[in-house]
């Protein structure tokens, strides 16, 4: 097929096929930008939490309406996590301060020397007692586990902010305070503004994400410190049989009231639950996005069909006279096709650079990262196949015509 | 002769529905999708209290230590006040109010054990929050300055709390037992919900746009009770132990603010927080010698980011896809034009000027616009209902006033106009002869 005589004619009128190029390259930029931002939403929605079999894992939170002293707390933690190791269908329980992705609890910066000005880090603190890493099912990478001997008993009533001798970090936390080296343990580091004694890292687990669990590196900064703390409230994670979790922490919940001496006040949450309230707004902007895109999608075929619809109508005659002229089916088809494809090429050229401009803008604007090529690439492969699916049905109907046509006069 | 075009256009429009009907829902989708984005935008970014929101300001300063101070780089926890500077602010602060809150929760103790507990949340803060955020009070008053001074345990609370505790009689009088003290209600707060929250924004009990303060109780009672604070809490020292530490530490966890009796005062703020900062630097505190700000209303939701960048990204992409719609429709029109060259010649063979054949084919497209504002404005709706299920804080803020209805006609017309300029510029461009002859 010659592309010479089909190219001219598309120059003799212009403005149709160019508002086609024109909704193409608009497509092509938002489609690129859209599917980005949709895939990284997702991938930062899907990233592990470091807690093993997350599904069957939840907390129970309970506090009591009265101000209890120092060892009336201690000796109610204990009665609760027993009370709470009773129960039908729950594997593990673990006392704690906070879970991850809760988007509430307590951070510390952190430094690696004393002197140095601004932190490594501001990583999510978890106390945590032994028991806590089988609990959530994180893995230990290096060194060892905490023992009893490793917690410190405090009372933040009368104590100052109690800093155990020996800590679990994260590998992230491991990286940020000690970025040339790949092994942590042994090495120590300072909470808040590195004021007296340091902290020696004893063990470093691959992953645990912290209560805010942000975009990046900070997402997966924490501490685990070995505390015995009378907290005026208790978080207690726990591990249940496979399915069993949301009646496990309703009943955990309801034997919790039901056996404190005095009121308590409580609440659970699964971590589906967390997760789900913690990344509401990415799934929100995914959805929004896709619809757009679609939408998108939808308007731009409707375009092309439009155009091409035209194009025939206005070319009856000279279709019957080529179909007259000896031309089959496979040519008249052949002739739409490819004068789609001069089309949507050209538009795809277009929508690629304005694409690029697009994603300038939002790296300038928005903060939104630079796009990979592969989304151009991806972009430009689904428009194309679209340019050619819409056009195939017009086109087929102009094949269709017959060369009769062409000795009729208007 | 509008009259007539007007009857023109409908019947042309009436004659190829598949293709008008194709028109119409492209540009309603186009309206739709933007309409629904900036609606969310326009709420968000909307000022909540119009008449006072560049009299109301927040002092903040900067309390951390010297060693780690950098002046391009901002703790971004350190949004809040000291206690002792929040009294000071209260005891002699600029303006002619002055408030300052922080976020409490608790429970309602039963009076007898079996029965649900019932979760409060809310803030801690003075009698002056009432009348500076025009808070009404739907029964009963806010308590009093003697209430302030005391430390009265006495309790305000939300209009919908109360209904669920009281049912809808007047519970002013009644008592609750909350953090083990008995406290009298004095008040009910009757509607008041600005959207967003700007009084609270740092708080514990909901996000930017969404939840109220169930419940208000003197700030005095609150820490004369060690009732901690719900919500952010950030220490830039080493502090000791215990709640009275806690108080007289340089933690910031309490939001001041300051009502001016006009914006014009705000220099004179400025120049007694300088005042008072140097006074407090002369005492050996507030080493770091930073900047100390004021923000207005609409400063501080900015300051604090109360709209993300997702909801301008949405509004960016819905507009790219608008303008999508508007080519895709200037070429629909241009095809439907194209097809009446010999209805145009005809008319300017028999004397109609271009200006003419302009108008009657913007009056088409118009009629266009208006049907597409009509079916967008409802696609808008339900888009709007569809988004208010994504989240909470979407839930509150996804809401159509008569500004966006206003603006969602305005953008379907302007768009049609836009979208029909060149097909009608080109139909005004037949040559009458040719297309005679051709016939």
């Amino acid at each position: 097929m010659e592309i010479r005589p089909i190219f001219s004619a598309l120059m003799k009128s212009r403005t149709g096929p160019l508002l086609v190029a024109v909704q193409v390259a608009i497509s092509l930029a938002i489609l690129a930008n859209a599917l980005f931002i949709v895939q990284q939403r997702i991938a930062v929605s899907q990233r592990p939490s470091g807690v093993a079999s997350e599904r069957d894992v939840g907390h129970v939170y309970v506090r009591p309406l009265r101000k209890l002293s120092h060892p009336e707390v201690l000796a109610e933690q204990q009665r609760e996590a027993a009370v709470l190791r009773g129960l039908a269908g729950v594997k593990a329980v673990a006392w704690t301060n906070q879970m991850p992705l809760s988007r509430s609890g307590s951070s510390s910066s952190v430094r690696a020397t004393p002197e140095q000005v601004h932190e490594s880090a501001q990583p999510s603190q978890y106390y945590v007692q032994p028991g806590f890493i089988q609990a959530l099912g994180l893995r230990l990478v290096e060194g060892r586990d905490m023992t009893e001997a490793d917690v410190m008993e405090s009372d933040p009533e009368k104590d100052a902010e109690a800093i155990p001798p020996g800590v679990i970090v994260t590998e992230s936390l491991g990286r940020a305070l000690f970025p040339n080296e790949s092994r942590f343990v042994g090495r120590t580091f300072y909470f808040g503004l590195g004021g007296e004694q340091p902290t020696r890292i004893i063990g470093v687990i691959e992953r645990l994400q912290t209560t805010a669990a942000q975009p990046g590196e900070a997402g997966e900064q924490s501490v685990l410190e070995p505390l015995r703390l009378s907290t005026s409230g208790s978080h207690f994670a726990i591990r249940a049989e496979p399915g069993q979790i949301d009646r496990a922490l309703k009943e955990a919940a309801e034997t919790l009231r039901k056996t404190s001496p005095m009121p308590v006040r409580t609440f659970t949450r699964s971590m589906a639950e967390e997760r789900t309230n913690r990344y509401k707004n990415e799934k929100a902007l995914a959805w929004m996005l896709i619809a757009v895109s679609a939408l998108l999608l939808l308007v731009t075929v409707s375009g092309i069909v439009g155009m091409t619809m035209l194009r025939v109508a206005q070319r009856r005659k000279q279709i019957g006279v080529r179909r007259a002229l000896g031309a089959r089916w496979r040519d008249i088809l052949r002739y739409f096709v490819t004068e789609n494809l001069i089309i949507t090429t050209g538009g795809i050229a277009a929508g690629l650079l304005l694409a690029l401009g697009l994603n300038r803008l939002l790296i300038a604007y928005l903060g939104v990262p630079r796009l990979p090529l592969e989304y151009l690439a991806v972009g430009a492969g689904a428009l194309w196949m679209l340019g050619v699916l819409a056009v195939y049905g017009p086109a087929a109907r102009a094949a269709g015509i017959s060369p009769a046509i062409a000795t009729r006069t208007a | 002769m509008f009259r007539y075009y007007l009857m023109l256009g409908l019947r042309s429009l009436r004659r190829n529905p598949a293709l008008t009907a194709l028109m119409v829902v492209t540009l309603a989708i186009g309206v739709a999708a933007s309409v629904s984005t900036l609606t969310i935008l326009h709420v968000m970014s909307g000022d909540p209290v119009p008449a006072k929101s560049k009299r109301l300001v927040v002092p903040l300063l900067d309390v951390g230590p010297k060693a780690n101070y950098s002046p391009d780089r901002r703790d971004p926890y350190m949004i809040q006040s000291t206690y002792p500077d929040a009294i000071n602010y209260l005891r002699s602060g600029p303006g002619v109010r002055r408030t300052a809150l922080y976020g409490v929760a608790t429970s309602i103790e039963p009076a007898r054990r079996e029965d649900p507990l019932i979760d409060l949340s809310g803030i801690a803060t003075t009698t002056d929050y009432f009348p500076m955020f025009d808070v009404p009070l739907r029964f009963g008053s806010a308590w009093s300055a003697a209430d302030d001074e005391r430390g009265s345990r006495v309790a305000v609370l939300s209009k919908r709390k109360a209904e669920a505790i009281f049912g809808s009689k007047d519970p002013v009088g009644q008592r609750i037992r909350i953090w083990d003290t008995d406290f009298t209600i004095v008040g009910v707060v009757g509607d008041w919900n600005p959207v967003p929250r700007y009084t609270n924004l740092i708080n514990g009990s909901g996000g930017y746009f969404e939840g109220e303060e169930q419940l208000l109780i003197p700030l005095k009672a609150a820490t004369d009770l060690a009732v901690e604070p719900n919500g952010n809490v950030s220490c830039s020292h080493e502090s000791a132990a215990g709640w009275a530490a806690f108080l007289a530490s340089e933690c910031t966890w309490i939001q001041a603010w300051w009502e001016l009796a006009s914006a014009a005062d705000r220099p004179a703020a400025q120049a007694w927080l300088d005042a008072y900062v140097a006074q407090q630097q002369r005492g050996g505190r507030l080493e770091r010698r930073a900047p100390n700000e004021l923000f207005d209303v609409m400063q501080w939701m900015d300051f604090l980011k109360v709209v993300k960048p997702d909801s301008k990204l949405a509004v960016w992409l819905s507009i790219g896809f608008l303008v999508l719609c508007i080519v895709n429709t200037m070429g629909l029109l241009l095809a439907k034009f194209s097809t009446r060259a010999a209805e145009v010649g005809v008319r300017r063979a028999l004397g109609a000027g271009r200006a003419a054949i302009f108008r009657q084919f913007l009056v088409e497209t118009t009629v266009v616009g208006l049907a597409g504002g009509l079916l967008g404005l409802a696609l808008s709706f339900a888009s709007l209902a569809l988004i208010r299920q994504q989240s909470r804080d979407l839930s509150a803020v996804a809401h159509m006033d008569w500004e966006m209805l206003a603006t969602t006609f305005a953008l379907a017309v302007v768009a049609s106009i836009v979208a029909g300029l060149l097909p009608t510029w080109r139909a005004c461009q037949v040559t009458p002869a040719l297309q005679l002859k051709s016939q």
